[in-house]
């Protein structure tokens, strides 16, 4: 035989610890940077990644990967996705690009955390490859954005969000810095890999790329289940991080972990994929609801891989199975309330057609969001556009940064801020298990400020919503969200109720 | 800035609509990503005194190189990902054939008895330099105040897992023609313990322990990697052809390759750096004279171990020093 099987030599690959003694082993892994728990570089050499890549066949691999791609989006360019989609697909677009790609850019900082401070050697060189794979991740989605740069401002954003202090672009960052690049390598082994990657990418790059098919965009979907198949491989670094800490007496530490990063991926997730699945994909292209997915990937199959590793289920297990039916509307709301101060055109999807659906999926929505909805509707068709726009910003919380909402009921709105009173400060919560997320750090958390602390303490000036696009770095009208579809839905409501009547 | 009520949109991202010149697909992937470089009291969207948040104002913000826009750095290769792996894929079928070859034709039953020894010794525990300038790599990656430039160190830390992968690849396939010779067991305590190792770990380890991100550049790419080129890879290249080790030869001229991408992107950083800020030239110097000595006496160590090397020490002293002329433009 003339070549020898990866199997032969792979476990030197590994074989790449040694022993300082010109610098001490804190030198060289910082704890801060490192996060071993104290648990020594030997006790880190019985690490296994599950996926196993070398260099010639990564190479390999990720190129025909992209040459997949790539001729899948050159030979799909005259598609016109653009023009000829529904603008509710557009807003998609724009608002996985935005909350996207420059995300995915920053996970390569995450991964050379682990890939340069990880004590075990299976986990730098995963890493290595997890650098490489979030390269591409970045690049490709600026790449296939840009040429839709010149139809629409809104597309600027697939690379400016980030640079932005939008909400949307404070809370994703928030949370991606929390989990990614503002952590040491084994949280973010444990965080990044294992709380997010395993469940919550197949949400958005799977369950979306169901959407794109049937919705006719083949370059999308195309694009982000390629993506997939790298995420999944990256995905199973924090499993066998967990086991060692696990072995070494840190289950305590590692579950805290997490169940953070669960919980913080479900909030942006619900104001993200939710919308985006249940609201923006046009009816006739959708799938399965946001919550049958979220009980598909992240029900099932993280449940399974936390028990599999000797983890519990998070404790906010019941709260969080809750809220699979209700915070995903109020987002979605609030969303299309506050539409210009986001980069996407969010679609209502409240049309009687709409609707049917929303309340077989979700029994009961009518009579929650519905009654919302109905006043909204109400008001465009009075011609009162002016009732349906904010004039001031939402509260929002300061564990996800994100819009409180609460569900609406028949009397009142069963809307409970939980706050935190400190040193004259007053912290909000949407509720107890992001408060619980905030006292578990104060160090990291505390000190931060959220755009209505920015707002209140004047950093946004002029002191009023203009100020505010302005500071949140809209440069302009074109750039300002509005109903996908310009309101054209409620002739769809007129006409029904022409019917009725 | 106005509110525009006029807004049209844009042929590219805003950030490079400003250019005469039509963006390429390098500036369009590569260009302005780092957004942790707006906010210069929090750079990361958590609390200013997170430890995090810390270690980037101290290591990054405030090092001493100092550009006004460091997004003007573009890599001279203008390697994106998907050109990366064209790039190294062909290489390492390249690499893939030469081993194949080799072992049709028995290369290692060939090897002079001398040399198998010296391999041993001075070669296969190479993985452990090759991992660590791969590690201090993504190091330089994650700190860098660019996108471009962190691109460049990703690539190039990733081209060094590469050599890691080949050493451990002709570790094993060595052992199975010479099984008692301590391929695949006995590097670790060749790398940790071996006179001609020392130096060379200890500049490793200390540099490998350099956060401030000046320092941790300036060290590895005008320093480390020109000692590795010319100290280590060329004198075992040239060496290998009186052990009748003809693989070696055609296997590093394949590394040189990488090594000569990392030379191009150094030497424009070090323009980029001079045209921007006088006192960056002082800043370099000063890196360099601390990191050279140690350097030096690694090749001196590492070289006085190679049976009748044709390359003398003082020949790759010089010849490192040549490189680090190159980079910085001195005549
Ligand atoms: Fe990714
Ligand atoms: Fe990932």
């Amino acid at each position: 035989m003339a070549i020898h099987q990866r199997n032969d030599w792979y476990d030197l690959t590994r074989a790449t610890n040694w022993t300082p003694s010109y610098v001490t082993e804190d030198e060289l892994f910082p704890d801060e940077m490192s996060g071993s728990m104290g648990i020594p570089m030997e006790s880190w050499e019985v690490y296994d990644e599950p996926y196993k890549t070398t260099f010639p066949e990564y190479v390999k691999v990720q190129r025909e990967k992209d040459a997949g791609a790539y001729s899948v989006k050159a030979a799909l360019e005259r598609a016109k996705i653009i023009e000829k989609s529904d603008p509710g697909w557009v807003t998609i677009l724009k608002q996985h690009y935005g909350a996207i790609a420059l995300g995915e850019y920053a996970a390569v900082t995450g991964e050379a955390r682990m890939s340069r401070f990880s004590k075990a050697p299976g986990n730098r060189n995963m890493a290595m490859f997890g650098m490489l794979d979030e390269t591409r991740h970045g690049q490709i989605q600026l790449y296939f954005p840009h040429e839709y740069c010149k139809t629409d401002r809104q597309f600027d954003w697939a690379w400016k969000a980030y640079h932005q202090n939008d909400w949307a672009s404070i809370a994703a960052k928030h949370f991606f810095d929390d989990i990614i690049t503002g952590r040491d390598a084994i949280s973010v082994a444990i965080m990044l890999t294992f709380g997010f990657e395993t469940g919550f990418t197949n949400m958005q790059f799977l369950g979306l790329a169901a959407d794109a098919a049937d919705a006719g965009d083949y370059t999308f979907a195309n694009l982000i289940s390629s993506i997939q198949t790298d995420e999944s491989r990256h995905a199973q670094q924090g499993g066998p991080a967990l086991e060692i800490l696990i072995a070494n007496g840190k289950k305590e530490e590692a579950q805290l972990k997490v169940d953070m990063a669960v919980w913080r991926a479900w909030r942006l997730f619900a104001i993200l994929t939710g919308p985006a699945m249940d609201y923006y994909t046009p009816l006739e292209h959708r799938g399965n609801s946001f919550k049958e997915f979220m009980h598909e990937w992240i029900v099932g199959q993280f449940e399974r891989s936390l028990i599999d590793l000797g983890l519990d289920k998070p404790w906010y297990w019941d709260t969080f199975m809750e809220e699979l039916d209700s915070t995903h509307h109020g987002y979605h709301l609030g969303v299309w309330y506050w539409r210009p101060t986001i980069w996407w055109n969010p679609a209502a999807g409240v049309t009687p057609d709409e609707r049917a659906w929303l309340e077989e999926k979700y029994p009961g929505w009518n009579a929650r969001w519905g009654q919302c909805w109905d006043v909204i509707t109400e008001n465009l068709i009075a011609d009162k556009e002016e009732l349906t726009l904010p004039e001031t910003l939402p509260l929002v919380c300061n564990m996800n940064q994100l819009p409180i909402v609460g569900t609406p009921g028949e009397e009142h709105w069963d809307i409970k801020v939980h706050t935190i009173e400190k040193d004259g400060r007053l912290f909000h919560f949407s509720n107890e298990v992001d408060k619980w997320v905030f006292e578990q750090d104060p160090q990291r958390y505390e000190q931060h400020m959220s755009i209505v602390d920015r707002f209140l303490n004047g950093d946004i000036q002029p002191m009023n919503l203009q100020g505010a696009l302005e500071y949140m770095g809209m440069e302009g009208v074109a750039e300002l969200g509005k109903d996908a579809h310009g309101y054209a839905w409620i002739e769809k409501v007129k006409a029904n109720m022409k019917k009725a009547s | 800035m106005a509110f525009d009520l006029e807004q049209k949109p844009l042929r590219t991202w805003s950030h490079l609509a400003k250019n005469r010149r039509k963006p390429s697909e390098y500036d369009i992937v590569s260009k302005n990503l780092h957004y942790s470089m707006n906010n210069a009291d929090a750079p990361w969207e958590q609390a200013p005194n997170s430890p995090m948040n810390m270690w980037y104002k101290k290591y990054r913000n405030e090092t001493p190189l100092k550009h006004e826009d460091w997004d003007v750095f573009s890599d001279p290769d203008k390697l994106v990902y998907r050109t990366y792996n064209l790039l190294q894929d062909g290489q390492e079928n390249h690499v893939q054939s030469l081993f194949d070859q080799f072992n049709e034709r028995e290369h290692d039953k060939m090897l002079e008895a001398d040399w198998v020894l010296a391999l041993a010794q001075l070669y296969t525990p190479l993985r452990y330099v090759f991992h660590a300038l791969q590690m201090s790599s993504t190091y330089v990656m994650q700190m860098a105040p660019a996108s471009t430039i962190s691109n460049c160190a990703t690539f190039q830390a990733a081209d060094l897992l590469r050599c890691v992968t080949h050493t451990a690849y002709r570790t094993f396939e060595l052992s199975t023609t010479y099984p008692d010779m301590g391929f695949g067991v006995a590097e670790r305590g060749v790398w940790e313990d071996a006179a001609h190792f020392q130096p060379m770990r200890e500049l490793i380890e200390k540099q490998l322990a350099s956060y401030d991100w000046s320092e941790a550049v300036v060290s590895l790419c005008y320093v480390v990697l020109p000692m590795l080129a010319e100290g280590v890879l060329k004198p075992l290249s040239e060496a290998s052809r009186q052990g009748n080790d003809t693989l070696m030869p055609m296997l590093i001229d394949s590394q040189l390759h990488d090594s000569q991408r990392h030379q191009r992107w150094a030497t424009e950083l070090h323009k980029v750096l001079l045209a921007d800020n006088e006192s960056n030239e002082a800043v370099v110097q000063q890196i360099v004279d601390k990191w050279v000595p140690l350097a030096d006496a690694a090749m001196d160590a590492y070289i006085s171990a190679i049976p009748n090397s044709p390359v003398s020490a003082n020949d790759a002293i010089a010849a490192a020093e040549k490189v680090r002329r190159d980079i910085t433009g001195a005549a």
